[in-house]
């Protein structure tokens, strides 16, 4: 997979990923943290399926504005866009430092005590519903 | 091809007759063999996907949630493994969703264990619509609390929403903060709510280990503590004898000159076509597979298919239409915090109400948001695709960070499972082209979305979205009938008394077959309005009883 990402292609996700992912509103732009690099490679290699859409779209590309480029395949091959966006955003949000700023740890073991007192019971709030009495219809005739 | 045995079956010959066969190794499936092999009955089960390896599962790796779009996908036709069979769903408002493995479906579901209500099993006699089951609620219950305690289900007793029964074998999960902000809503509004009830053990039961809460549930637990019956029933079932080949798909069912089941003719993954012969014949293969199967078995005394007299087989195919509503709250949640799995559930407006321009009724469950591709995707709409005519900018660019800041781990999502009516023009067929990768013809399914369905779910989600903003939600979204939520396949063997009228008895024997058996939800009358995997079990567990019982005046071939 990595073979057909060539270094004209590469640059041209580098620059389209930036405009979809831009630096503002406090965090990084695409590039910043690696999307083009050794992530395109992985990204493309979990998900082979992106790929002939992905380089169809960045072969429409080559030698365009970046901007221009995201605005035609919007309009003329939207799906194109949808793999290098997908793409961008997998690896984006894949980066320790993205992961870092939107206070994302991942998916991670957080064991509960089966033991403890469920709050909604000490504090009385399911009570309230179990107060309210049943209110499934019953089988007719018992 | 593979093939797990116990001692007593070690030496036994491909050639054998087995006492029973089942086709499928799901829930229903494993639940019979469990119990006929615990009974002496030599059990020969065949299944065509493969024994799921827990490493396989993506939930502990970064790259998680992209996978889980394509390779962990329900939807077979993405998925498009070579152990999955395609489905054309052109005419079908939902894609039906399934998975091939030991454990099947529920190795890719949330867990969610909801048994039907009293009144799911009395439609006709309540409602004056569809039909009534051969067996009540109460009837059921022994199997429903004999398969929990199996099954490691954890909850809370005395739901007002059910009838008192036995308590639960584990001790409910947290409902996190997602959780309790849903209760803040329902609880201001004076609406039923309820701690979530699953199949996710929160102590460590019958081989399961407990949740840690990742949340990865739907692409498979790589902790070994959500319940799948390859874990809970399979190693039981194997210990007492049961042969389960893996890797193998059936092609037909045949039968003997008297119309009996003789056995099942299947093709192993090098090619070759192999024959199982046996004593009866259980179908356990989904509301999908199953009449798939019955309408390939055709034969001169069958030519519209095994057990089809009533011309039903694959008719009234019912798949749940689903919504969702989801909430954003300036509170941060622990949004992508397990389990996934139901924080809490709410059965409100589960009962029909006429006033309401629609009968029957749905059941919400609330989950976790989900993490930051979860966030701008949403329970299965097109990801990073602007609607048509719309611009890049409102999908990336600044939109895309505001996006994600404003929901990830500020939402939570409400599913609405809501009850679908049988119409026997919701239908599944043999498509007359598709076929899977050993050239079998593949399932066509056609089925369209009831008006009584759309009204429901406009209820539902005006009602969903009330509850939300009681809570405190800042922005609602709300998906309406996603295409990719076809994960209760049922109805299409309907069960009962009349064999004009049904396909199976109310013991899941098919009327015109007497040693030929379903035990799968393709047998119910009706669909309720929960999530079914805890009633497909049940009732399972009543039919196998029932065969085991009467084992001495069972006709074979």
């Amino acid at each position: 997979m990595s073979a057909q990402i060539d270094a004209t292609l590469r640059e041209t996700f580098r620059a389209l990923a930036d405009v979809l992912i831009p630096a503002a509103e406090g965090m990084p732009a695409a590039s910043e943290v690696g999307v083009h690099e050794a992530a395109l490679d992985h990204i493309l290699g979990l998900r082979p399926d992106l790929a002939e859409r992905f380089f169809r779209g960045l072969r429409a590309a080559v030698g365009q504005t970046p901007e221009a480029v995201a605005r035609k395949l919007n309009r003329e091959d939207p799906e194109a866009l949808s793999a290098i966006g997908l793409a961008a955003a997998a690896s984006y949000y894949m980066q320790p430092r993205v992961r870092a700023l939107i206070g994302y740890p991942g998916q991670e073991n957080r064991p509960a005590d089966p033991d403890e007192t469920p709050e909604y019971i000490a504090n009385g709030m399911l009570q309230q519903v179990i107060d309210r009495g049943p209110i499934y219809r019953p089988t007719p005739g018992r | 091809m593979n093939e797990q045995t116990g001692s007593r079956a070690q030496g036994s010959r491909r050639d054998d007759v087995a006492d029973v066969l089942v086709i499928g190794a799901g829930p229903s499936g494993a639940v019979a063999a469990r119990y006929l092999a615990a009974s002496g009955f030599s059990v020969v089960a065949l299944e065509q996907g493969h024994w799921p390896d827990a490493n396989e599962f993506p939930g502990r790796r970064r790259e998680y949630e992209l996978v889980a779009q394509k390779r962990w996908h329900p939807n077979p036709n993405i998925r498009d493994l070579p152990r999955d069979y395609p489905v054309d769903t052109k005419n079908s408002d939902i894609n039906p969703l399934m998975y091939a493995a030991v454990g099947g479906s529920t190795t890719l579901y949330a867990g969610h264990w909801t048994p039907f209500l009293p009144s799911d099993f009395r439609v006709r006699t309540l409602d004056g619509i569809a039909d009534d089951w051969p067996f009540t609620y109460e009837e059921l219950l022994p199997c429903l609390e004999e398969i929990e305690r199996e099954v490691g289900v954890s909850g809370l007793p005395g739901n007002p929403a059910y009838p008192p029964q036995r308590a639960f074998p584990t001790p409910p999960l947290p409902i996190g903060k997602a959780g309790r902000k849903a209760v803040e809503g329902l609880d201001r509004l004076g609406w039923h709510w309820w701690p979530g009830t699953n199949a996710i053990p929160s102590v460590p039961h019958n081989g399961l280990n407990p949740c840690v809460r990742r949340g990865t549930c739907m692409t498979g637990c790589p902790e070994g503590a959500k319940s799948t019956v390859n874990i809970t029933f399979w190693p039981h079932a194997i210990k007492s004898g049961a042969r389960l080949i893996t890797g193998v798909r059936v092609r037909e069912i045949e039968v003997d000159g008297r119309g009996l089941a003789t056995g099942a003719i299947y093709i192993d993954e090098n090619g070759r076509e192999r024959r199982q012969r046996a004593s009866v014949v259980i179908l356990c293969a989904n509301g999908i597979g199953t009449p798939r199967l019955l309408l390939l078995s055709r034969s001169k005394q069958f030519p519209d298919g095994l057990a089809n007299t009533s011309g039903l087989v694959g008719r009234r195919l019912m798949m749940h239409p689903f919504s969702a509503v989801l909430g954003v709250f300036e509170d941060e949640l622990d949004g992508w915090r397990g389990p996934f799995g139901q924080l809490v559930e709410s059965f409100e407006f589960y009962e029909t109400d006429p006033k309401r321009g629609f009968l029957r009724g749905a059941k919400w469950g609330a989950m976790p948001g989900g993490g930051p591709l979860g966030v701008t995707s949403f329970v299965g709409s097109q990801i990073f695709e602007s609607d048509e005519g719309g611009t890049v900018e409102e999908v990336w660019g600044e939109s895309l960070h505001k996006l994600v800041e404003r929901r990830f781990n500020h939402c939570l999502v409400y599913g609405i499972i809501g009850e679908d009516l049988p119409e026997e023009s919701n239908r599944v067929v043999l498509d007359p082209e598709l076929t899977d990768s050993d050239g079998i013809p593949a399932p066509k399914v056609i089925y369209k979305v009831s008006e009584n369905s759309h009204a429901m779910l406009r209820f539902h989600v005006a009602r969903c979205t009330e509850a939300v903003e009681a809570s405190g939600a800042i922005e609602t979204v709300v998906v309406h009938q996603v295409p990719d939520t076809g994960w209760h396949l049922l109805g299409t063997c309907r069960m009962g008394a009349d064999p004009e009228t049904s396909v199976v008895d109310p013991w899941g024997r098919a009327h015109d077959v007497a040693n030929l058996y379903i035990f799968d939800g393709s047998t119910f009358p009706t669909s309720g309005g929960v999530n079914p995997t805890a009633t497909i079990m049940s009732v399972a567990l009543r039919q196998v009883q029932h065969m085991i019982a009467e084992r001495r005046l069972q006709e074979a071939a």
